[in-house]
Order: C-alpha cells, then structure tokens, then sequence
C-alpha cells in the first residue's frame, strides 16, 4: 500500500525548473535510494515531500491525505526528515537536543528515549554540549533526534555525505535496515552504498525521473550511464555490484 | 537549583543596597524603621519615594532581560537587541509623541500604546529593510537596525526641538530618553508588577517555540512548527516587553543584550529556564546601575541610560569580536 506519493510535482524557482511534473510513491515498508547527479533536484523532491517546501502544482499524498492540507504536527510525527547540513544555532546538550526532537511528537512510549540514545550509542554523551562533539557524534545525535519518535516514513538527504568512511558506512546501513519496518527514503551520494544497502534505487535527472527499479535491474540498465554522463564498469564483488566510472561521457549523452 | 538561589540572593541584597544608596545613605536599620512603619519624614522619603523607585527599576530590568532574550531567540543572533534593533528606539519615538502631542486621549493610555506600536513599527521595519536588502544575517540585521534607529533618534530630536514649548518641560522628556526609571507609587508598582509577571508568563508560552526555532528553519519546520507565523508572533510579543520597559524606565541600553548572555552562562541556552533566569540578571543589573545613577554625582543624578551604555558597551564589543574571529 502507498505510504506517501508525489503526484505531477512542479517546482519553479523564477527561470530554473527544478522539477518537471515528478511523480513518485513509497511504500509502508522499504528503503529506497535517491541518486542522480549534483543539480538534478533530489534535495527539492525530498523537501518538498517533507512538507519545508511548497511545490508550484501538484501535491503530496500521505495515505489519503493532502499533505498541504495537514497540521504541521501531525506531519512532523509522521515524516521524519533528516537534513543534509544541521547546525543548531544555541549550544545545547545531547539530551536537550535528543529531548526536543522527541517533544514533537507530544506523548512517547515508555523507555522510547532511553532506546533511542543506547541504540544510537549516546548514553555516554547525553551531557555533552554540541560544540564538543565529532562529526560521527554529531550524526548520531541527529539519527537520535529525528527517529526517536519512531516516524513511519523516512526521508533523509545525504546524512553522512560529510562523514568518513566508517560512519558513512554505519549511517547509511542504519537507514537502509530502517526499511524493513518503515518507509526509508535516503539521498545517497555513494553509488556503491546505494546499490549494495538499498532495495530500490531512483535516478533523478533534471527534474524527472530517470530509472526507478529494483536495485539488481537498476544497476544493468544502461540509462544509468547516460543520467550521469560517465561510462560505468559493472564489477561483481562478494559484497554485490560495484561501479567504477570513467569519462568517456559525450558518446553515451 | 544553585544558580537560582544565588540569582535570588544577589537580587535580593542589589534591592537592598539600592534602597541604602541615594545622594544621602540610608542604613539597612534606616530601612527597617521605614518599612516598619515610622513616621519620622526621614523614614516617609524611603518607604514612599526611594523603595518604590528601587522595585521599578528591578521590574524594568526584569523585562528588559525577558524582552532581549526573546529578541536573541528569534532572530537567533547573540547580538540581538532591543536597543541595537531599533525597537527601543520605536518605542521612545512613540512615547514622545505621547508625551509631547497634544492627543484626545489621557496620557496614562496614550504613552503604552504608542510605545507598543513604535517598538512593534520599529522591529517590523528592521525585518523588512533586512529581507529587502537579502541579508537576514546577524551583521545585516543589526546595520538595519542601527540605520532604522539613527532615523527614529532624529525623528525624537525633532519632536522634542519643535514642540517642546514652557507648559512641557524638556528636561523631563530629555532624563527619560537618556533612560531613567519613573518613581511609582506603592498602587502604581503593584501594575507594574502584574504587567511584569503578565510579560514574563507570555514569553514562557514562546519558550518551547524558541528552543525549536534555535535548530534552525529547516529543522523547526520539521519539527513541525510554523516558523513564518511564529517569528511574527513572538516580534510582536517581544515589542509588548520592550514597550512596557520603556515606558517605565526610558532607553536603557544594552541590558537587554548583556542579561540573556550572562543567564546562559549560568542555566544554559534552553528558554524556559532561560526566560526567568534573564529576568533575574536584568532585574540585578538594572538595580545597581540605578544605585550608581543616584548615588555617583550627589545631588545630581545621572541618567541610567548612560551608566548601562558605559558598562555595557565594551561588553557588545567583546562579544562582537568573539564572534567575527570564530
């Protein structure tokens, strides 16, 4: 069943089309990827399905619901959003910070706190101010203060896009697992991360939806090279597909 | 617990050195005796002129505290102020007018409400001029203020040069614009104070709304909160808080800059304890520098405002420099 679908989005920012009538659903359960080249508007698709920004035409459906029409805080409880660039203005604790993300959501189960920060593995830092943390810390802690209230749909722009190896790795694997229960929708920067976490993959170019499959067709289809201007090597590993890209690009376009 | 006992205890003895200080000194037993209800004149001039003037001014610094730490959560900006973001400076344009215009209505009504709506008029065009010119950054922010302000000053100087005439004494508008607390009578405290806890109470039903605004737009927005509607509600609210510290205690500056910073420093930058820890600091700060306003230059009294802008001066500039080095 349809969870939350974007249906003829338009987004015109004066000149630039940023979208060009998307339309797109998620279901309750899955992890999708959103990949397509800088520019191509995943960021705009994502906000605007969140509910930060309003399309020119068209609509978000949330089951039967008109997005638009919705109150903020039921949205807020039902879509967790987990921004690309996060700097709180005032230097709160740990506990403060994961404190007003589960405030949205009014009343929280017993214990749904303490789960949060040992899942996410800040119970030592709970009274630790933000300025202190790393940047792994730091990502953790917004995980923390986005999915502690546990919301049925995910859509998460490149979270760990500025994080090392190891914790891009446990961050992206985290919001892919998330899709076995929940809708998880993520941003992904890392091609290889994308096609080895996530059960479907959707390309996004110049506003319109390029391929949108399941990962193992997805990475076949020779569209792929053409939405990002590069010639892919296809390489099979133990851990699944891996993509090494060279720039033999005008040929493909 | 701590900070806000040692908040009380520094309050309570400000108050109480505030009442001894006065161009002639009073012991705390001269105040004893006073309160107790002697009749000696000496006694009569501390409960009835020097007690309630001491009260006001740490009410008006209370709301001063509040209303500079709404300012700061809304604009996000450390360097927000009252005073810098023209708002003050509106609500003192405002207050002229009503002291100096001869209007249809008494002044006792008239005074509030055109503060209120030059404080309000004043922030709003802040915004404007800020968004207009595409710099809603804290430098943006205050060169539009310091701009809108220049121009209200002048607009005050101009009221005060062409209608001042014999039946209006300028020396009376002049102390307060220069800042200065008003000595109420004990009925006319007891407003004040139902206006103060009234200003405090509102700016707690914004606390939670300002923590999430501090996350940033796009987070607040997430997080489900109209930030649009919002900011507008808590400008006007803060307008209400800056208007009444200005009818009350003129153009005190800086207070409402330095009270929300030193109160972070002590219960940290969550608002709801914040909002009434800045009313303490305020109410603290306020009640010394009136303390050495009375008390400096015997018999002279020198305007609070002055005393504020002299300490609290370097302190922006301190702040200021922290943060262009970061």
């Amino acid at each position: 069943m349809t969870e939350i679908a974007a249906e003829d989005l338009v987004v015109q920012r004066g000149a630039a089309m940023l979208l060009e009538h998307l339309s797109l659903s998620f279901a309750a359960t899955g992890s999708v990827a959103l990949i397509g080249p800088n520019g191509a508007g995943k960021t705009t698709l994502l906000k605007v399905m969140a509910g930060l920004e309003t399309p020119t035409s068209g609509r978000v459906r949330l089951r039967h619901l008109d997005l638009a029409a919705m109150p903020k805080a039921t949205r807020a409880r039902t879509i967790g959003f987990l921004p690309q660039y996060f700097e709180p203005h005032w230097d709160l604790t740990v506990m403060q910070l994961v404190d007003l993300g589960a405030q949205r959501a009014g009343h929280l189960p017993e214990g749904a706190l303490e789960r949060t920060t040992t899942a996410f593995e800040l119970a030592g830092l709970l009274q630790r101010r933000w300025s202190t943390l790393s940047g792994g810390e730091r990502a953790r802690v917004l995980l923390a203060m986005v999915l502690v209230t546990d919301p049925p749909i995910l859509l998460a722009d490149e979270p760990a896009a500025a994080l090392d190896i190891r914790h891009r790795l446990d961050v992206i694997r985290a919001l892919a697992e998330r899709g076995r229960e929940r809708s998880s929708v993520v941003v992904v920067h890392d091609l290889d991360l994308a096609f080895r976490f996530f059960e479907r993959v959707v390309v996004v170019v110049d506003g319109k939806i390029a391929i949108d499959g399941a990962t193992a067709e997805v990475i076949g289809d020779q569209r792929l090279d053409a939405a990002f201007g590069v010639r892919f090597e296809r390489l099979r590993t133990e851990q699944g597909w891996v993509l090494s890209a060279s720039s033999e690009l005008r040929a493909v376009r | 617990m701590r900070p806000w006992l040692i908040l009380g205890f520094i309050l309570a003895l400000a108050v109480v050195v505030g009442a001894c200080a006065g161009h002639e000194w009073a012991s705390p037993a001269d105040l004893w005796r006073a309160v107790s209800g002697d009749q000696a004149l000496r006694s009569r001039l501390l409960f009835e002129w020097r007690m309630p003037r001491v009260l006001a001014a740490a009410f008006v610094g209370a709301l001063l505290g509040v209303g500079g730490t709404i300012f700061q959560g809304v604009f996000r900006n450390p360097l927000a102020e009252p005073y810098l973001l023209g708002s003050a400076g509106g609500a003192a344009l405002g207050a002229t007018v009503a002291l100096l215009v001869p209007l249809l209505v008494p002044q006792s009504y008239a005074l509030p409400v055109l503060a209120f709506a030059g404080a309000w008029g004043a922030t709003m065009l802040v915004i404007g001029i800020s968004r207009v010119a595409g710099a809603v950054d804290a430098a943006g922010l205050l060169l539009a203020g310091v701009a809108v302000a220049a121009i209200l000053g002048a607009l005050r100087s101009f009221l005060m040069l062409a209608l001042s005439d014999d039946t209006v004494n300028l020396q009376v508008v002049l102390s307060w614009v220069l800042g200065g607390v008003q000595t109420p009578t004990w009925a006319g405290l007891g407003v004040l104070l139902a206006i103060s806890a009234a200003c405090l109470g509102l700016a707690m039903t914004l606390a939670r709304r300002l923590d999430v605004l501090g996350l940033g737009e796009t987070m607040a927005i997430a997080f489900g909160l109209d930030v649009n509607r919002f900011v507008a509600l808590a400008v006007l609210a803060g307008s209400l808080v800056v208007a009444a510290a200005v009818a009350y205690g003129g153009l005190v500056a800086f207070v409402g800059l330095a009270a929300p910073h030193i109160a972070r420093w002590l219960v940290g930058p969550i608002h709801r304890p914040l909002l009434p820890a800045s009313a303490l600091v305020g109410a603290i700060i306020v009640t010394v520098a009136d303390a050495i306003a009375r008390a400096a230059l015997p018999p002279a009294e020198v305007p609070l405002g002055l005393v504020t802008a002299v300490a609290g001066g370097p302190f922006f500039i301190v702040l200021l420099a922290q943060r262009l080095r970061r």
